[in-house]
């Protein structure tokens, strides 16, 4: 396994009872890259994203993660994910904690960080999104785009090696996917190995350095995202993108 | 209005019979409660766990308790048990201690199985994303419930808990057929002793109302307490 394939999919397959959601899906992700998986919903997208981190358990095939097959059931699996970040649609900011015990919760009781340090670090992380002053505020009393800003902090808070993000902005009212998108953006230019379910085709073409098109569970094609918003091949995608691009 | 001064002469003249019978209904309803509490967290934890034979007999168990009748259950143990020489033991210092047991008991198996059904809705209703993200971070298992869910479904549970006290309230007037002295039994004694029927009972309806009553708003006010700050 070459030094640079972070994330390894191997004929993976997912089925919910007769339903065939995912169907022999393989790709590398390498470090570093900034991957958009588009497509239909019903596609199998987030299913896909989800059987990265194993939230989703596949039926057969393979993750490698680092070289290690999360999918074996002799991995611990809890260890590795302390190093995939995941950002979820709906946010799941834990709704009992502030937004600082959010940030701290898993590297205090997970890495047994100091809790001072770890409340430091999250801070500085608040800082750079611009919401360090709702550090002791409830998850209840922010908007979609800060909730979603506070998420990624704390994946980020982990220092993980990759980031997962399940449709960051969906949930999320028009004037507040801009703010949740440039904090994606900033992590992108910094090197941050990311993986992007989005229906957002602007950062698909501008931001990610490749795209997936899933249709029917299957990848259709995987290019470099200039190249496919240029020139996309499948009929599919075609199809696609002139119905999402031409709205 | 003259039946107003029936109950009143009543109460006054039979207060101790009366005292006496809150008192033991509180105390069956206190132990009910809080063995109920502790077998339906069991049994919750039973229903929802992975291992399928103990999930079955869980869901068994709770379907049959709430399926029959509590008066059922109550001739089961006390008249049944001893005939499978099961007895509960005599304390000398407490009188009818082997009455009480019964009444106890039975009410406790009754009310775990309704306690085990709060505190499964009450963990099923918190938002599935919460433990995802939990366990995305790294936690196991039980530190996303310990940490995240269960807070969360405490808000859930104890508003139905506290319905489910005032029921166990009220429902206890049922162990006075086997004789603990209860308020329902007391009351029934004063009727016998005096003949006057409905006064007796409108006393002991409002003595139960004010034990549910200053049940539910201690329970109300221990919510808001709990309410503060979070969500």
């Amino acid at each position: 396994m070459a030094q640079d394939e972070l994330i390894v999919v191997k004929d993976l397959n997912k089925s919910f009872g007769k339903l065939h959601v995912l169907k022999n899906v393989s790709t590398t992700i390498k470090k570093g890259e900034v991957v958009a998986v588009i497509g239909p919903s019903g596609s199998g997208k987030s299913t896909f994203l989800r059987c990265l981190n194993l939230l989703e358990q596949p039926t057969s095939g393979h993750v490698f993660f680092e070289g290690v097959d999360i999918c074996d059931k002799k991995t611990n699996i809890d260890l590795h994910r302390q190093k995939i970040g995941m950002v979820f649609q709906q946010f799941n900011l834990f709704n009992n904690m502030t937004v600082l015990k959010n940030i701290t919760a898993a590297p205090v009781k997970i890495r047994k960080m100091d809790p001072k340090a770890a409340e430091e670090k999250a801070l500085q992380l608040l800082d750079r999104v611009g919401l360090r002053d709702k550090a002791n505020s409830y998850p209840s009393q922010l908007s979609g785009g800060q909730k979603q800003r506070v998420a990624i902090v704390r994946a980020l808070a982990m220092e993980p090696d990759v980031m997962l993000f399940d449709e960051p902005t969906s949930a999320l009212d028009p004037e507040m996917v801009g703010e949740v998108l440039n904090v994606m953006k900033d992590l992108a230019h910094e090197g941050m190995t990311m993986v992007v379910v989005t229906h957002e085709m602007s950062f698909a073409r501008e931001v990610s350095s490749r795209v997936l098109f899933m249709a029917d569970g299957e990848i259709r094609e995987d290019r470099p995202s200039h190249e496919m918003f240029e020139d996309p091949r499948d009929p599919r995608l075609q199809d696609f993108l002139s119905k999402v691009l031409n709205l | 209005m003259e039946f107003f001064d029936r109950m009143g002469r009543i109460f006054s003249r039979y207060s101790s019979f009366f005292g006496q019978g809150v008192a033991n209904t509180l105390i069956i309803a206190f132990f009910a409660v809080l063995l109920g509490t502790l077998l339906g967290t069991l049994l919750a934890v039973l229903k929802m766990g992975k291992f399928k034979p103990t999930r079955w007999l869980a869901s068994a168990y709770i379907e049959f308790i709430r399926g029959t009748p509590l008066m059922i259950q109550l001739m089961f143990i006390f008249y049944g048990l001893p005939m499978l020489n099961i007895t509960f033991p005599e304390v000398s210092f407490i009188p009818n201690f082997e009455r009480f047991a019964a009444g106890i008991f039975a009410m406790s198996l009754n009310s775990g199985a309704y306690v085990a059904e709060i505190i499964r809705s009450g963990i099923q209703a918190v938002d599935k994303g919460q433990a995802e993200a939990a366990r995305s971070l790294g936690f196991k298992e039980n530190q996303a419930l310990v940490m995240v869910v269960l807070p969360q479904a405490i808000k859930n549970i104890l508003p139905a808990l506290g319905n489910e006290f005032v029921t166990v309230i009220k429902e206890s007037s049922i162990v006075s057929v086997i004789g603990i002295a209860d308020l329902m039994y007391q009351t029934n004694s004063v009727i016998s002793v005096t003949f006057i029927t409905l006064e007796s009972l409108a006393v002991a309806a409002i003595l139960y109302f004010i034990m549910t009553f200053v049940t539910s708003r201690l329970i109300a006010f221990a919510e808001r307490k709990m309410a503060n700050g979070t969500r």
